[in-house]
Formats: C-alpha cells, sequence, structure tokens
C-alpha cells in the first residue's frame, strides 16, 4: 500500500524532467547546431556577399537607391513598408540580408498584406535567380493574389501615354505621363478596356492654396494604380480636352513580366510627390528601367523631369518606339470636322445644335444620307463638348443630343471614319524645355550685350512645333546685361512664372484667354536710368483666330498691374487698363507678335504707361533660332538681337 | 462641370461604402452593388462632388479605388475590376459615349462593350446595326438604369439571328 504513493513520486519526477527536457532541450541544441533554416539563410547571405548583389544595378533600380551627393545611397522611396530593414532606406546590404531573412517567413508584410516573398515578387524572383535559391531549403509561397492580377492584365505589351498641356489645371501645365498595358488580342478600337499603370499624388480635397506649395516641396504623397484606360480617355479627351499621343513601347513579354512584377511591389509603396522631378514622368522612367536596366532612363533626369522631356528621351532610345498613335482631343475633333466642310454645312450643323427644327428644314433634307450623318454627327459633338465644359449645364443639353443622337440613329448607316491630323505635332518633335540665349543691342543712349537663361518652358514666341498652340509658361528665368557707356552690369530681368493662355473663340469655343505674370524687369522712370521694378501682373481676355496670310491670333486682355520700385512715389504704384496683340505665323519657321499696353496706377505713384512690343523669331533646327525684338515704353527703346539654343 | 457628371458616376460607384454601410442594404452584391446603386442616390452624392472633381487630376479615386494590391474595395480587387462586374462597370461609366456611339453606329467604345459581351470582332458591324436600331429603347433603358441595358442588350443578342449563335458569353 505504502509503495504507490512512493512510486508515484519518483514517476512525476520522471514526468516533469522529461517535460523540462522537452521544452528546454532544443534552446541549448541551437546554439550548438542551427536549424537548417538558419543555415541556409547565412548561407544565402555569404553568397549575396560575395557576388556583390547590394551592389548590383537590379537591386537598386528595385529599391530606388540614388548616389548621395558626398557617397552612400539613398532610396526615393519614403513608406518604411518598403524595406525589410529599419536602415534600409540609406543600407542596401543590411537591405538585402533581411530581404533574405524575410523570404523564410510566413508573416504578412507591406500595406498590401502579403508574405515577402509574394508582396516584394520582383525582388524575390530577381534574388532567387541570382543565388539558385534550394526550394526544399526555402519554400517558395504560392502568390495567387499576383498571379490573377498578372493574368487580368492579358499583358502583351507597354504603351506610353502622354496627355498633352493642359494650362486650365496647374498640376497638368506641363503634360502628364502614364503607361497602358496592352492586351493579347487588343484591337485599335479596344484598347481603351487595357489597363493604365498611373503614378499620382494624393491631394486632399481642400488643397487649395495650399496645393501647389505642398506640390512643389513634397508635401503630398504619391501612389500607384491601375486606372482603365477608359476613364482616362474619358477625363483627357472629354473632360479636359487634351490631345493624347501613345507610343507603344517595344518590351519582349520577359521585360513587360518584370515591369508588371514591380509594379506590384509599389502597391506597397509611397514616394514624396515632388511637382518638379519626382512627379509622374519620373516614377514612369523608374518602371521601364526595370523592365529594361539597359535603358538608364532615370539617370538623366537631375533637377526636374518634364513630361515632355520624358517622351523625348523615350523615343530618342534607338528601337525602343514601334509604333506613334494619336488620340485627338474632342474639341480638335470639332475643329478638324469643322474645317473639312463648306462654310454653310459647318454653320447648319451649328444651327441644329440650336433648334432641332433645322432637322426637317429643306437645307438638311436635301442632303446626301453620309452628309446627313456627318452633320448631325459634328452636331453631337458641339453638344458634348458644350455639356463637358458648362458648370452645371442646362439640361436642354443634354434633350438636345439626344433628340439629335435620335435623329442619327433613325439613318441607319454607320459614321464614317474621320481622321484628325494634329494641329501639335507630336511632343519629341519640339524643342528642348531649358533655354540659353545671348543678345546685344541698344537700349535709349547706350548699348548692352546680354546673356539669358530661363528653366522652362516655351513661350509664345518660341518655336511652336510639338508644344500646345497659343500656350506659353515661363518658369525661372534670370537676365543679366552690360551697358558699355553706363558701364554697369545689372539683373535686367527675373520671371518667377508667367503663364499665358490664349483660346481663340467661336461660335462653338468660348473658353476665356488669360494670363498671369510675376518677376522683375528695368525701367527708365523719372529721373531714374535703370532702376529694378516688381512686376504683379494678372489679365483676362479673349482671342480670335484668323487665317489671312497663314494662321493668326489676335488677342485682346484686361488687366491689371502691381509696381515695386524705389523709382515711384512711395516705392509702388498699382493700377489697371489693357492689353491687344497679334500673333502671326509668317512661315513654318518665322513667327511674329506685336502688343500695345495701356495701363493706368490709381494708388502708390499715379501714373500712367504706354508701351509695346514687337518680335520676330526665326527657326534655325529644333533647338535654335534667332530673335528680334523692340520694346518701348515713354522715353524708353530697346532694340535687341539675340540667338537662343534649348538644352 | 460635367467633369461631375462623369465622376460622379464614379462616386456613385466606388465613393459609396459609408452610405452602404448606413443604407442597411447588405444584398448588394459582391462589395459592389452597382445593380441597386444605379442612378438612384445621384443627388445624395452632391456632397462628393468637389472631392472627386479634384481628384480627376490628382487621381484620389485612382490611388483609393484602382490601388496596386490594395485588397477588396467596392467593385475592385488589389485595384481590378471584378470579373462579374467587367461589362456593367464600363457600360454604366461610359454611357455617354456609347450613346453617341450607338446611335453612329460604330466607335471604339462599343466595339469594346461587344468585346466585353463577346460577339466576335467579325460580327461587331451586326451588333452595331442591331443596336443603331433600337438605340430609342436601349438608351431609355439605360438612362434609368445602365444594368438593365447591358441586360436588355444581351437579350437582343440572344433574339439576333446571326449574334446568339456567334456570341460566346
Amino acid at each position: 500500500m505504502n509503495s504507490k504513493p512512493r512510486v508515484f513520486p519518483a514517476c512525476r519526477l520522471y514526468i516533469v524532467l522529461f517535460l523540462f527536457i522537452l521544452f528546454f532541450a532544443p534552446a541549448p541544441l541551437a546554439q550548438a547546431g542551427e536549424p537548417p533554416e538558419n543555415t541556409y539563410l547565412a548561407e544565402l547571405i555569404d553568397k549575396g556577399l560575395h557576388a556583390k548583389l547590394a551592389s548590383a544595378r537590379e537591386w537598386h533600380l528595385l529599391l530606388h537607391y540614388r548616389k548621395n551627393l558626398f557617397g552612400g545611397h539613398t532610396s526615393e522611396q519614403d513608406d518604411p513598408g518598403f524595406f525589410m530593414s529599419p536602415n534600409g532606406k540609406t543600407d542596401p546590404q543590411a537591405e538585402l540580408d533581411a530581404t533574405l531573412k524575410q523570404f523564410f517567413s510566413d508573416e504578412l508584410i507591406g500595406r498590401s498584406k502579403q508574405t515577402a516573398q509574394c508582396a516584394f515578387i520582383a525582388r524575390y524572383e530577381w534574388l532567387r535567380d541570382q543565388l539558385r535559391f534550394d526550394p526544399t531549403r526555402l519554400p517558395p509561397h504560392p502568390c495567387e493574389r499576383f498571379e490573377r492580377w498578372f493574368a487580368d492584365f492579358e499583358a502583351q505589351s507597354i504603351t506610353l501615354i502622354f496627355p498633352s498641356a493642359f494650362l486650365n489645371n496647374p498640376a497638368s501645365m506641363f503634360g502628364h505621363t502614364l503607361l497602358r498595358v496592352d492586351q493579347r488580342g487588343q484591337t485599335d478600337s479596344t484598347r481603351i478596356l487595357a489597363y493604365t499603370i498611373n503614378y499620382a499624388a494624393d491631394v486632399p480635397p481642400d488643397a487649395g492654396m495650399a496645393y501647389p506649395i505642398r506640390g512643389i516641396f513634397g508635401g503630398y504623397r504619391g501612389y500607384f494604380s491601375t486606372i482603365p484606360y477608359y476613364l482616362k480617355v474619358q477625363e483627357y479627351r472629354d473632360i479636359e480636352n487634351r490631345d493624347i499621343w501613345e507610343y507603344r513601347l517595344n518590351f519582349t513579354e520577359h521585360q513587360v513580366r518584370r515591369l508588371l512584377m514591380h509594379a506590384w511591389e509599389l502597391g506597397n509603396a509611397s514616394f514624396d510627390y515632388f511637382f518638379f522631378k519626382e512627379n509622374c514622368s519620373y516614377h514612369l522612367l523608374a518602371l521601364l528601367d526595370y523592365a529594361d536596366p539597359d535603358l538608364h532612363l532615370t539617370d538623366e533626369f537631375l533637377f526636374w523631369t518634364v513630361p515632355a522631356d520624358t517622351v523625348r528621351l523615350v523615343a530618342s532610345k534607338p528601337g525602343l518606339v514601334s509604333g506613334i498613335a494619336y488620340r485627338p482631343s474632342r474639341s480638335n475633333m470639332i475643329r478638324r470636322k469643322r474645317e473639312s466642310l463648306p462654310a454653310s454645312e459647318g454653320e447648319l450643323a451649328h444651327r441644329i445644335t440650336q433648334d432641332l427644327g433645322e432637322l426637317t428644314s429643306p437645307a438638311f433634307v436635301q442632303l446626301g444620307l453620309t452628309k446627313q450623318a456627318f452633320l448631325l454627327d459634328l452636331a453631337s459633338d458641339y453638344l458634348r463638348y458644350r455639356i463637358e465644359t458648362t458648370d452645371s449645364p442646362p439640361p436642354e443639353l443634354k434633350e438636345r443630343n439626344r433628340a439629335v443622337l435620335t435623329a442619327r440613329s433613325q439613318l441607319r448607316i454607320p459614321s464614317q471614319e474621320f481622321t484628325v491630323v494634329p494641329f501639335a505635332k507630336q511632343p519629341e518633335l519640339g524643342h528642348k524645355t531649358s533655354r540659353a540665349s545671348v543678345g546685344a543691342g541698344w537700349r535709349n543712349n547706350d548699348t548692352f550685350e546680354e546673356v539669358s537663361v530661363r528653366a522652362g518652358y516655351h513661350d509664345l514666341l518660341d518655336p511652336e512645333v510639338g508644344y500646345t498652340p497659343d500656350a506659353q509658361i515661363e518658369i525661372a528665368s534670370l537676365t543679366a546685361r552690360h551697358y558699355n557707356r553706363a558701364d554697369q552690369t545689372r539683373i535686367e530681368r527675373a520671371t518667377l512664372a508667367n503663364v499665358l493662355s490664349l483660346s481663340p473663340i467661336d461660335s462653338v469655343f468660348h473658353a476665356p484667354s488669360w494670363k498671369i505674370n510675376a518677376g522683375m524687369d528695368t525701367i527708365r522712370f523719372g529721373s531714374c536710368q535703370l532702376c529694378s521694378n516688381g512686376v504683379l501682373n494678372g489679365g483676362i481676355g479673349a482671342a480670335v483666330e484668323s487665317h489671312w496670310l497663314k494662321r493668326e491670333v489676335v488677342f485682346a486682355f484686361a488687366e491689371a498691374e502691381a509696381n515695386y520700385s524705389r523709382a515711384y512715389k512711395e516705392d509702388h504704384r498699382v493700377g489697371g487698363g489693357g492689353t491687344v496683340g497679334l500673333l502671326s505665323d509668317l512661315t513654318d519657321r518665322w513667327k511674329l507678335m506685336a502688343s500695345g499696353t495701356y495701363l493706368r496706377y490709381a494708388l502708390g505713384d499715379k501714373s500712367d504707361d504706354f508701351r509695346w512690343f514687337v518680335g520676330q523669331r526665326y527657326t534655325l533646327s529644333q533647338n535654335l533660332a534667332l530673335r528680334l525684338e523692340y520694346n518701348h515704353r515713354a522715353h524708353d527703346n530697346d532694340v535687341m538681337f539675340s540667338v537662343q539654343a534649348f538644352f | 462641370m460635367s467633369k461631375k457628371v462623369i465622376m460622379l458616376s464614379v462616386a456613385v460607384l466606388f465613393g459609396m461604402q459609408a452610405g452602404l454601410a448606413m443604407a442597411a442594404n447588405p444584398d448588394t452584391g459582391p462589395g459592389c452593388g452597382l445593380g441597386k446603386l444605379a442612378w438612384a442616390d445621384y443627388k445624395n452624392q452632391k456632397n462628393i462632388g468637389p472631392q472627386v472633381l479634384m481628384a480627376t487630376t490628382n487621381g484620389t479615386f485612382g490611388s483609393q479605388t484602382f490601388g496596386i494590391s490594395t485588397g477588396t474595395s467596392g467593385c475592385t480587387n488589389d485595384g481590378k475590376v471584378m470579373a462579374e462586374q467587367k461589362t456593367t462597370m464600363f457600360a454604366q461609366l461610359n454611357f455617354e459615349n456609347l450613346s453617341q456611339e450607338m446611335a453612329q453606329g460604330q466607335g471604339e467604345h462599343l466595339a469594346s462593350l461587344a468585346t466585353l459581351m463577346g460577339v466576335p470582332a467579325e460580327q461587331h458591324a451586326a451588333f452595331f446595326a442591331m443596336t443603331q436600331e433600337r438605340y430609342t429603347s436601349l438608351i431609355k433603358t439605360g438612362e434609368a438604369s445602365p444594368v438593365a441595358m447591358v441586360k436588355a442588350i444581351n437579350d437582343a443578342i440572344a433574339m439576333h439571328p446571326v449574334l446568339a449563335k456567334v456570341s460566346t458569353r
């Protein structure tokens, strides 16, 4: 009887001992000889170190590392979830080691909540190929989400899309770029079904005036998305009336897959959005660079990335672009259709949009069916243009469009193809973005030489090929002049921003023209011979187009201006007035502009100002032009001849 | 601007999660609720207008709804339109372009709709003629509900002597 209780304690002791060994044995064991997983990790890290993978170009492309000015690297990526190592943003080697380690883990990481192998599938596949992962020691994870996403593209090729500049929104003044993932079996008429890869800043709805400032200095986050191309076409062609250029890229299927794998990873990324450099264009170039690391596209941009420049760069790479397609904005389609008609028929189409009774008028009924269809299509385009560009459009516009379309459907014939010839040639044929010029001339009783540099982008007299017609954006320009007789060297002019948009008005198009300018120039005023003068000017007006010679645009503005200079009493003057002017293409290379301005200043130094300007440009080549300019103000005449080079 | 109109329709499709929850309509399809929404809530979306408007150029709606690998949201999964929503969503978001092209008997939006509905390219002309002929009734249906319009087109395909035989969906 007694033996039993004695046995039990002993037995218990053994059990406790056994459990103890079971629980704690693995720890000392691991110290003695690591588990197979860790030894394999150590092996891989070692192999990676020997192969110098952390300094390989591909690794730097995948992690978006850029060389620092004073050695070392920093990633342009700003989301900590993008890195496996806490030091990943600045330490490529630590990031590589941490990435290899994370590939062994089932933990769901990043914004996309997947295992590292799937969330960073391009890194995984590249390292797998470089280090020849042993699938038995590092088992691959099935990445169903990625595979479904990838399969859904039915990807065959990539097209670079460039919607041209749209001045009425500061965010798109320089145009935009995005990629389209073309589908297998896609035709010209089904390409709108393809997805795009779009990079854009996430701007809060109430951004208001903070937008430009935060946009320039990286105050917003940019993200990648796959918006269907049909929504993009609607946005640019139908709503904003911007021409779209499509550049089909010559990528192999393997390169397309690389691009999409990296795009998938960027779902976990966010970049601080810098309007001038790290913008849509810059980050798309990074994607193209990963697809084909030999391209070296991002290397070419140091200070700013202008969408048209990226298009120019891509188009300049031999064999990269296999085809260019043009998609006209609705407004340009209307213009070309109207041009193709005798004036009377164009007017008839316009009358239909105002009075449906025209549909039964003899003038319309006597036309052939094809012509009737063409006029009704044009009428519907007019109406849709009005509906899309009017604030809260009156409902009768929509009703009239329905009625026109109903009449159109009853003709029972399909519309014929109409090819729209673009007004602005494709962007890569245009001059480069920055401009430097040297010039010499006379001012009053003196002679001078000057040099001038402008960061961007295009003014009304610059060669117009490839640029939105009648639009000017000058950013950051500086001019220094030396006056010989006065023996004085001074900053003659400086421009912060000088933006001007002329929109020719006619029966269909009613958009106003506008301008805004902030900068300084040099004036002769009162007793002051050469005086610095701060200028702030804004105006709104209208323009009309004509074809007396080749093409002319006549414009008029009502404007307000504020000046600041020590030449004035109380150092300033504020007033208003107007400008009239003419812009004329004399030949393909020769352009003329003339304008006269009268301003009356009612505040500060009460005075008035009458000035006029005549300027001419002659294009020598894509990036070289000559200028002759004459500026007149009261007792102040300035003539200058200059050579301008774009770079 | 009628930017609003188009983008409101996007808002109706995508921006409705909050509104949906309050409307207590749990059975609105696979997280998308396209059929019930249609244009019924158009007016209530007015306040979303400016926000979505802004989004057109800066991608707010895009980066949320179509954000790459962002999981499921509304009609999209990891930024891709769910397969069963593709046709109706296309019809809804392109209604104005579709109605113009139906009347005109051709066009890329109409060709794309035909492709989504399984009509092979060599029969597109027949499809175009059919939608042109039924323009008035299709548009009337479509203005009330683009989903119903897709259904009406499907029915018309089924009754069409040629299209019924070749259509794959």
